[in-house]
């Protein structure tokens, strides 16, 4: 069963066009790596897929419901968390789990449960009354997703997850990653760091709008006759 | 409703934490209305007066030598009765009139209080004001000087003021509703619309986008909070008006807050127009500047009457609704005006905020996130 489901997905700004045609599926509990240079379009899809951004033409079905008719219902199954740091800097972690979790209809007794069960898990327990502006990045981009994650949602979109912290925060971010997989949670990634895209179970590449390639890693690899991803991704950003 | 709920309470936070803008927010009424109530000139050389003298005694004499040797006034005629005072004030062009009574001298030695009135030309109430206070200064030297020499205890000089061409102290009452009306279109309007920009440059306003709140939500869920913030800026400009500057609420006070609370609608409504239309914070401060302060300061009657300006200007203030929140703001003040009298602006006001209220959330919903 397939949660995401894009079909011929387009969209053009004036004479330029964005995403051109893009087609692919991604199954429940997927981590789907979606790679590409600056500019070839992944923000633009990510943001028709989110409800954002209504499509040129080209339809999807995210966890089920229509991308133009039913944006409702998407933005209520899924989690979206940004390449920028996107909580509020000046409202405690708890203020700020609170926040989301009510926006998402959470149930008052279930989402004070559901946030000390994230705090406990991110050792953020006895920091949870600290402004979010006064604890390290590394903390942040984890309880970004945590928050993403508090109302259950069937697909959670990541936008550069781990830019800017160092290697060990992003292995524990990873480790996240995995668990939410394992749980059902359909994740879907950008990212620029190659090493990243390897953990991917499958990963797409665009190019100045197009998906060029999609597979898994090991296939992709064998596809193209390079060693590393890096090399794969050179190859189309290059060219 | 949670939701709504949950994001005012977020806001109130953002506005409790930065304290910098609370502070501000909250002492910015005071520091106008001051600015506004006590007068910026506190010196005025050589006023000219008359003296109308109808005792014409040894004491009243001194008591006229004190007043032209004390240099801040300038004698200008002795009249000889009431009716050549109101021609000193047309044709002298005098600031104040004093007029002792007759037989000074003796009601002074046998009498408690001795009355002298003081007429005073109170179209401009600072000019007025500081004269007051110069003809008691002088007063109250000569009474100790005769106290110390000749007499021993002496009756007490009572200057009662009379006040020529405008009683109700016209600066008084014009600046409280102008006051009033900036503070509401700062605090709801501008902040509530700079606040949003501002969640725009920054990333939490995608963050709410994709959640699944309704958009006005997020926007009425930042003008409420400033709307609660202007009201009690608007009660600490009242409190101050009546109590420190005696400002007179002749009509009910009631039928006022009402009149505040629908004005407070129509700024909150200019607070979604501007964020419906701009992008940026400086957006937004430009378009309140531009569009709505200084239409506001200059076409309202606040600062420059209305009556003097060409016609096209007078039409052009129609549609500022701060005229008519001052016109009814003043007449509930001054003329006691009952929620009868005032209906027809209360209702002009909710006419705009309604017209404006409505197209700003069909442009808020219309615009998508890019």
């Amino acid at each position: 069963m397939y949660t995401i489901e894009v079909h011929n997905l387009t969209k053009r700004f004036g004479s330029f066009t964005a995403v051109n045609n893009i087609s692919f599926q991604v199954k429940r509990g997927e981590i789907f790596g979606f790679l590409g240079a600056n500019g070839a379009g992944k923000t633009t899809a990510m943001k028709m897929m989110c409800g954002l951004l209504l499509p040129t033409s080209g339809t999807a079905r995210i966890a089920g419901y229509d991308l133009k008719t039913e944006s409702k219902q998407i933005k209520k199954e899924i989690g979206y968390m940004s390449q920028r740091f996107s909580l509020y800097d000046d409202l405690t972690i708890k203020e700020n789990m609170t926040l989301f979790g009510t926006i998402y209809k959470v149930p008052k007794q279930e989402l004070n449960e559901r946030i000390e069960g994230h705090l406990t898990e991110l050792n953020l327990m006895k920091h949870k009354d600290q402004l979010v502006s006064s604890i390290p990045l590394g903390w942040k981009q984890k309880l970004a997703f945590s928050t993403a994650l508090l109302h259950h949602p069937k697909i959670v979109f990541l936008d550069e997850p781990t830019s800017g912290v160092d290697p060990i925060v992003r292995r524990e971010f990873w480790s996240l990653i995995y668990k939410a997989a394992a749980q059902g949670v359909t994740i879907f990634i950008t990212t620029h760091y190659m090493d990243e895209a390897s953990y991917c179970e499958r990963i797409s590449i665009m190019a100045e709008g197009d998906l060029k390639l999609i597979g898994t890693p090991t296939e992709l690899k064998i596809q193209m006759g390079v060693n590393t991803i890096d090399e794969l991704f050179t190859h189309f950003v290059n060219r | 409703m949670n939701q709504l709920l949950a994001i005012i309470r977020k806001e109130l936070i953002h506005i409790y934490r930065d304290k910098i803008s609370l502070f501000l927010m909250l002492s910015m009424p005071i520091v106008l209305i001051i600015l506004f109530g006590f007068t910026i000139s506190t010196e005025i050389p050589n006023a000219k007066i008359s003296i109308y003298d109808q005792s014409e005694d040894v004491q009243s004499k001194r008591l006229i030598q004190s007043l032209t040797a004390s240099g801040y006034f300038q004698v200008v005629n002795y009249p000889k009765s009431e009716k050549e005072i109101a021609e000193d004030f047309s044709q002298l062009q005098i600031k104040a009139a004093i007029i002792i009574p007759p037989q000074f001298e003796k009601k002074l030695i046998s009498e408690k209080e001795v009355e002298l009135q003081v007429i005073n030309d109170m179209s401009d109430i600072n000019v007025a004001s500081v004269i007051k206070q110069y003809i008691e200064t002088v007063i109250l030297n000569f009474e100790n000087d005769i106290n110390l020499t000749e007499f021993g205890k002496i009756g007490q000089l009572k200057v009662s003021i009379q006040m020529k061409y405008n009683p109700e102290l016209n600066s008084v009452y014009m600046f409280v509703p102008g006051i009033i009306t900036l503070i509401m279109i700062i605090i709801t309007a501008l902040m509530s619309s700079i606040t949003l920009a501002r969640e725009s440059e920054t990333n939490t306003m995608k963050m709410m986008l994709i959640t699944p709140v309704k958009k006005i939500h997020i926007v009425l869920g930042k003008v409420i909070p400033y709307m609660a913030l202007s009201f009690l800026s608007t009660l600490i400009i009242l409190a101050i008006s009546v109590w420190i500057f005696d400002m007179p609420i002749k009509g009910n006070i009631f039928v006022l807050l009402i009149l505040c609370i629908v004005f407070m609608f129509t700024s909150a409504s200019f607070g979604l127009l501007i964020s419906a239309i701009s992008k940026t914070q400086l957006d937004a401060m430009m378009i309140t500047m531009m569009g709505l302060f200084l239409p506001t300061v200059l076409l309202s009657g606040f600062l420059f009457p209305l009556d003097n300006m060409p016609y096209g200007f007078q039409l052009l203030a129609n549609i500022f609704p701060a005229k008519w929140f001052i016109l009814a703001l003043k007449d509930i003040m001054i003329k006691g005006a009952t929620f009868i009298d005032i209906w027809f602006y209360v209702a002009v006001l909710l006419f705009i905020s309604t017209l404006l209220t409505i197209f700003s959330v069909t442009q808020i919903d219309r615009r998508r996130a890019s």
